[in-house]
């Protein structure tokens, strides 16, 4: 997957990439003649010259020093642009495949885990692509270039002797590369850890402050700290030595020609020029050679980094809209056919056997402990699990049948946790929907009980409500959910799972005034709460009990039954008993 | 105009203080600095000398009548030695300013976190985490760059430059003074660009953070924007900045190209230019050809440590940034210092006064007004109101998170203000909705690491408030492994959990702030029994909703829009035509029954 996005890539952008081959191998071929006019230069002193053969030679090395500088200025250019273009669209491409996973998918995986993936393996790969071909172009055309020039201009075997101690260089890249590679690995772990605990212990900020456990928080930190020092010590004594083998190979090559050339220089075999040029060509086979080092750890540093993304981009969401889509049905009610359920890492089912039936317009309300399984059934009618086939059907269609996009249009939900967005109030609200309409939006805040609270705020409807709602209380944030679905009037099917609990009971009052106008409406409303005074609207209970049901009437039915729920109002009616 | 200037003068300023700031982390290795700026002398002495001998071997040997090899072997050898010597010089040097910057950046980063997790609440509010942990993270490994590459290239790359100009103006002295003209021409090309560069890297680090954090809260909250099917919405949000991001990474790239490629012609065409100045000197028998080659080799190596300065300088460049950045953070101040002589009684009994207690966040809107409330050690004290009544706030000025705006809060008739933090933290304690997890065991996550706090006073928290149940069940118990978004354990266990690591710490004064919210009732009635346990022998303060939560309390307080309303027992309170009556009534399940 990864790799065909880049040939894809190459394919289309060929004729650039042709144009930076050929610059760049055009500028390499230009960037050889210098030492060859310096050698020439110095032949001609004992020729015999003149001042204006000396202007005509230093005229010769500027021009083609210009020449050589612009066309690998612009292939060098060329090459890191579509790179980073193929990096923005990677970036893009991963987004939007997150976006196309289930949830299923984000509890397998910490955000950190995930954002890594942006932050070090696509700048590794769009590294690659830049600095690992510009450096591979280079070091093929100007290591052949510079060897032609050397074989063909000045002598042979003088080339092959003082190139023994050079061929190592790339054999010593290749062999204390991968080593080194390891290591930076290392390095790279022990920093992620370190952001990882830093994430979590700034999430958990309010904890720490409360229970004083800042020293503790700091003595974990520093213990990861510590083996980051460790770690990046291992890598700079590896790296260290590495770049010192590379000088000594280099300094034997040249010690090599300065004898072997001096003594062809003194037998009259090549000209003192020659040897001069020499020299210089020798100091530019080293980068090359280098560079072959190099470019093979940057492959292969890269070549992780897209097998990761290969892996993310391939991973399938497990649950997926049929090829067929049925259209969900208008009317009709929501029934489960004896539906058991287990998570797809979970041993034991969470849900069994449960058969229930709710009709049309009607208000079904699921009490049960925590844990007993209410979430998941709210999250298996939104199809962020899968019910087994056949076990879930709204109007009669399996909901397995339908598309999800339209599952999801026609069901509107409030989350427990109330998560917003770090945008305005009014962006958070008109979310589920195209436009922002600022009279439905008007109108979901005062179906959810928040517009008169967003009012007194100075900005209003564009007050920001900072990361994760952070400056809205618990109970604001969770109405504001309250009318973020609200604001999708047309659903058909409305589920609060547990969403009034942050709420004071004339807040949730109100707000189940409004659901009752819902509910008026022809609306089907499910509400699960553990808090019998939310399910006053219920035309029915159902009581869960470890993924059971263990009653299902109406609320005056399960007050006879003596049952759980009839112990609940017991308990519950305690704060109201006098009153009651 | 005078403006500009002052603004320009600040901007300087501010950043030879940054680095400034930087070099004083480094003070405690100036005599590390001191060894290495001589293993740097030493090599760069051994890089200079080599094309001087090259020139003796031209000069004394090849050009010479009746020459012979041996004098050349030696010359041979001779080089070989000073590449070796070099060569350790340079090894050393690099190893010791590696492992001097690696302690440096370890005490930035260890300063850093704590500074920052000694700061007010108000800081976390307005500073949102994902900048943070780059701080932390990223923007200090770029600071150790500073150190590792910056600082060295500086040191061997300027000596470089000095010692191939010294060894240039020995050789001959009017080229030498020729071959200087190049500096001023360097000096103007980093002038002009300098100041675009720095333009085009903030742009670029702003785009990528803006990008990074859209990204991070969107993975958050992945599951509502596909619940609201707005996949596609969210996609378009995201171009709208991975966009902007892409073409500043471009044309970051093509100013770097630009300018690098303008120093590689700058060295070339210096190349030309030796050629002809000293072409037409030994044309002038002013210098011989082994001097024009010596020149050549050194006008080519004077460009080296150049091309590694410049390189260096975006190094230098998103150090500086990032120093800015973490330096920003280390100047903020901690709002609520501790006082230089702290009044902490050894221990507390628990009495709590609000005394005309006024606070706002935000100057425009008081939040809390008036507040008169005493409470006697070991009471047990119930608050209710409507949501944004500001009961958590009340709770936010007891822990000390915010200072109150007007009037006082004791404890133990001593000003919380007056008291260390650290010990005020000690004596109260608050249970919040929201619960965070750490990767770590059950256990950990009650002790919140401490080591001094052991299996058995873990265990025993997990009785006390009934967590113990289901943590049992769990296939390894205590030692089971959580991770921050425990998708495993429902928000009930969570709660209990929170629960018992703060039992465990046995504070004085213990606050739940609706703490009981998502338990369901059974739990909660097994919480409460807990709760009534601990509850004997310290001050408790339960904020509800559910009144029934609090119906036993000593005393229950009603808050009003930022007042105390009403106060009173249960039943004193439901006698009376108030706010708690109606309240009351809006929850109760009377309604719920008029249906059956
Ligand atoms: N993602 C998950 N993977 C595995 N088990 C889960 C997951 N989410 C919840 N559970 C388990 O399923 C059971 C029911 O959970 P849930 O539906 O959230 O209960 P409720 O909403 O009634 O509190 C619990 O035992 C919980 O531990
Ligand atoms: N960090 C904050 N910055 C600004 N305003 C805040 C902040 N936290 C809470 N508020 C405001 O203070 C008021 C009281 O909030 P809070 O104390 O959380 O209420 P309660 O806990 O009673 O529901 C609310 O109007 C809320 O918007
Ligand atoms: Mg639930
Ligand atoms: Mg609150």
């Amino acid at each position: 997957m990864g790799q065909k996005l880049i040939r894809h890539f190459f394919r289309d952008h060929l004729g650039q990439y042709l144009m930076a081959i050929v610059t760049i191998g055009l500028s390499k071929v230009l960037q050889v003649q210098i030492p060859r006019i310096i050698g020439n230069f110095i032949d001609q002193f004992r020729a015999g010259i003149t001042p204006l053969m000396i202007e005509r030679f230093a005229a010769e090395i500027a021009l083609v020093s210009i020449g050589y500088v612009a066309l690998f200025g612009v292939g060098q250019f060329t090459v890191g642009k579509l790179a980073r273009l193929f990096e923005g669209d990677l970036r893009r491409r991963l987004f939007g495949h997150w976006e196309y996973l289930e949830s299923h998918y984000f509890e397998q995986h910490t955000v950190g885990d995930l954002l890594s993936h942006v932050l070090n393996d696509v700048p590794a790969i769009r590294q690659a692509l830049a600095g690992g071909i510009n450096q591979t172009l280079q070091a093929v055309f100007l290591f052949t270039a510079t060897l032609v020039m050397t074989i063909t201009d000045i002598n042979v075997s003088l080339t092959l002797v003082s190139l023994i101690p050079l061929l190592l260089i790339p054999a010593v890249v290749v062999k204390l590369g991968p080593k080194i590679r390891r290591q930076s690995r290392v390095v790279q772990e022990t920093l992620s850890a370190m952001a990882g605990m830093t994430e979590e212990s700034l999430q958990s900020i309010r904890l720490v402050k409360s229970t004083g456990n800042e020293p503790v928080e700091s003595q974990r930190f520093t213990a990861k700290v510590d083996t980051i020092y460790e770690n990046s010590m291992r890598l700079v004594r590896l790296n260290t030595t590495f770049q010192a083998l590379i000088p000594l190979l280099t300094g034997i090559s040249f010690a090599i020609a300065l004898v072997y050339g001096g003594a062809l220089t003194l037998d009259h075999r090549i000209t003192i020029g020659s040897f001069v040029a020499f020299t210089v060509y020798l100091s530019m086979l080293v980068r090359p050679l280098m560079q072959f080092g190099n470019v093979i750890n940057i492959f292969q540093n890269s070549s992780a980094s897209l097998l990761r993304i290969e892996t993310l981009l391939q991973a399938e969401p497990q649950i997926t809209d049929p090829e067929n889509p049925h259209a969900v049905p208008v009317h009709g009610p929501i029934v489960f056919h004896d539906l058991t359920f287990t998570y797809p890492e979970g041993s034991e089912p969470v849900l069994r056997h449960i058969s229930l039936t709710v009709p049309e317009g009607s208000t079904l309300g699921i009490v049960g402990r925590t844990g007993a399984g209410k979430s998941t059934l709210s999250r298996l009618l939104l199809r962020e699990l899968d019910p087994p086939p056949g076990t879930l059907t709204i109007g009669g269609v399996d909901i397995r049948d339908v598309a999800r996009a339209d599952l999801r249009e026609s069901v509107t939900y409030v989350p427990q946790d109330g998560f917003l967005f770090s945008s305005s109030i009014g962006q958070n609200i008109a979310f589920p929907v195209e436009r922002e309409d600022p009279a439905q939006i008007l109108q979901a805040a005062h179906d959810a009980n928040i517009l008169a609270t967003v009012q007194t705020m100075p900005e209003g409807f564009d007050t920001v409500v900072g990361e994760h709602g952070l400056t809205l209380s618990g109970g604001q944030r969770q109405r504001v959910a309250i009318a973020r679905a609200l604001i999708k009037s047309h659903s058909r099917i409305v589920i609060l799972d547990d969403s009034l609990s942050a709420v004071d009971g004339k807040t949730e009052s109100t707000i189940l005034d409004a659901l009752q106008a819902l509910h008026d409406k022809g609306r089907t409303l499910i509400i699960t709460s553990h808090r019998l005074s939310s399910l006053r609207l219920a035309d029915h209970i159902v009581v869960l009990d470890g993924g059971e049901i263990a009653e299902y009437g109406t609320p005056a039915q399960l007050l006879r039954n003596n049952g759980f729920y009839a112990r609940l109002y017991a308990i519950q009616s305690q704060g109201s008993e006098n009153h009651g | 105009m005078a403006d500009s200037v002052q603004r320009n003068a600040a901007a300087k300023s501010g950043s030879s203080q940054t680095i400034r700031e930087l070099l004083v982390y480094a003070l405690p290795y100036s005599r590390l600095f001191i060894g290495v700026i001589a293993l740097v002398i030493v090599y760069n002495l051994t890089q200079v000398i080599q094309p001087y001998l090259v020139k003796i071997a031209i000069d004394r040997y090849l050009l010479v009548r009746n020459a012979v090899l041996a004098p050349l072997v030696e010359i041979g050898v001779v080089y070989l030695g000073i590449t070796l010597i070099g060569l350790l010089a340079n090894l050393f040097q690099t190893r010791v300013i590696a492992s001097a910057g690696q302690q440096v950046v370890r005490q930035i980063r260890i300063d850093l976190f704590s500074h920052i997790e000694s700061l007010s609440m108000a800081f976390f509010e307005s500073h949102d985490t994902g900048r943070l942990i780059t701080n932390v993270a990223s923007d200090t490994t770029r600071i150790s760059q500073f150190f590792t590459q910056f600082l060295l290239s500086v040191i061997r790359d300027g000596l470089t430059i000095v010692l191939v100009m010294g060894a240039m103006l020995i050789l001959n002295w009017k080229l030498g003074l020729l071959s200087a003209l190049v500096i001023p021409v360097i000096v103007a090309i980093s002038l002009v660009f300098r100041p675009h560069l720095h333009k085009i890297y903030s742009t670029t680090r702003s785009r990528q953070s803006r990008l990074i954090g859209f990204i991070a809260e969107n993975l958050t909250g992945m599951r509502i924007i596909q619940v609201f099917h707005q996949e596609k919405k969210q996609l378009g949000a995201f171009n709208h900045l991975n966009l902007p991001y892409q073409n500043a990474n471009v044309n970051e790239f093509r100013w770097d190209v630009f300018f690098n490629r303008s120093f590689d012609l700058l060295g070339n065409m210096s190349v030309a230019f030796m050629a002809w100045a000293g072409g037409m000197a030994v044309f002038h028998h002013s210098i011989k050809i082994g001097v024009l080659y010596a020149f050549i080799s050194y006008i080519q190596q004077f460009f080296e440590p150049i091309n590694s300065l410049t390189q260096n300088w975006n190094t230098l460049q998103s150090s500086m940034i990032s120093a800015e950045r973490v330096s920003a953070v280390l100047a903020t101040p901690p709002l609520l210092l501790d006082p230089p002589a702290p009044l902490s009684p050894d221990s507390v009994t628990g009495r709590i006064e609000f005394d005309h207690v006024g606070f706002a966040y935000d100057p425009a809107r008081p939040i809390l007004r008036d507040i008169n409330v005493t409470i006697a050690p070991g009471q047990f004290i119930g608050i209710a109101g409507e949501t944004g009544a500001g009961k958590s706030t009340l709770i936010s000025l007891l822990a000390r998170f915010y200072d109150v705006t007007s009037g006082a809060i004791r404890i133990d008739h001593v000003d919380i203000r007056d008291m260390r933090q650290e010990d005020l933290h000690r004596w109260v304690a608050v249970v919040q909705q929201e619960v965070n997890l750490y990767s770590g065991s059950i256990a950990d996550n009650i002790r919140l690491f401490r080591s001094e706090i052991s299996d058995t006073q873990v265990k025993e928290a997990g009785r006390i408030t009934g967590a113990d149940d289901f943590i049992r069940r769990l296939p390894q118990g205590y030692q089971t492994w959580l991770t921050p978004h425990g998708a495993n354990l429902s928000a009930g266990q969570r709660q209990l959990l929170a629960f018992a690591r703060t039992i465990v710490l046995d504070p004085k004064i213990l606050v739940l702030d609706e703490a009981t919210a998502n338990l369901d009732a059974v739990s909660e009635i097994a919480v409460q029994r807990g709760l009534m346990e601990v509850a004997k022998n310290r001050t408790t303060i339960v904020i509800a909703h559910r009144l029934s939560t609090i119906r036993f309390s000593d005393c229950i307080y009603v808050l009003d829009k930022g007042r105390v309303v009403e106060s009173g027992t249960h039943e004193q309170l439901i006698t009376g035509r108030g706010y708690y009556a109606e309240m009351l009534q809006k929850s109760s399940l009377a309604q719920h029954a008029e249906i059956t």
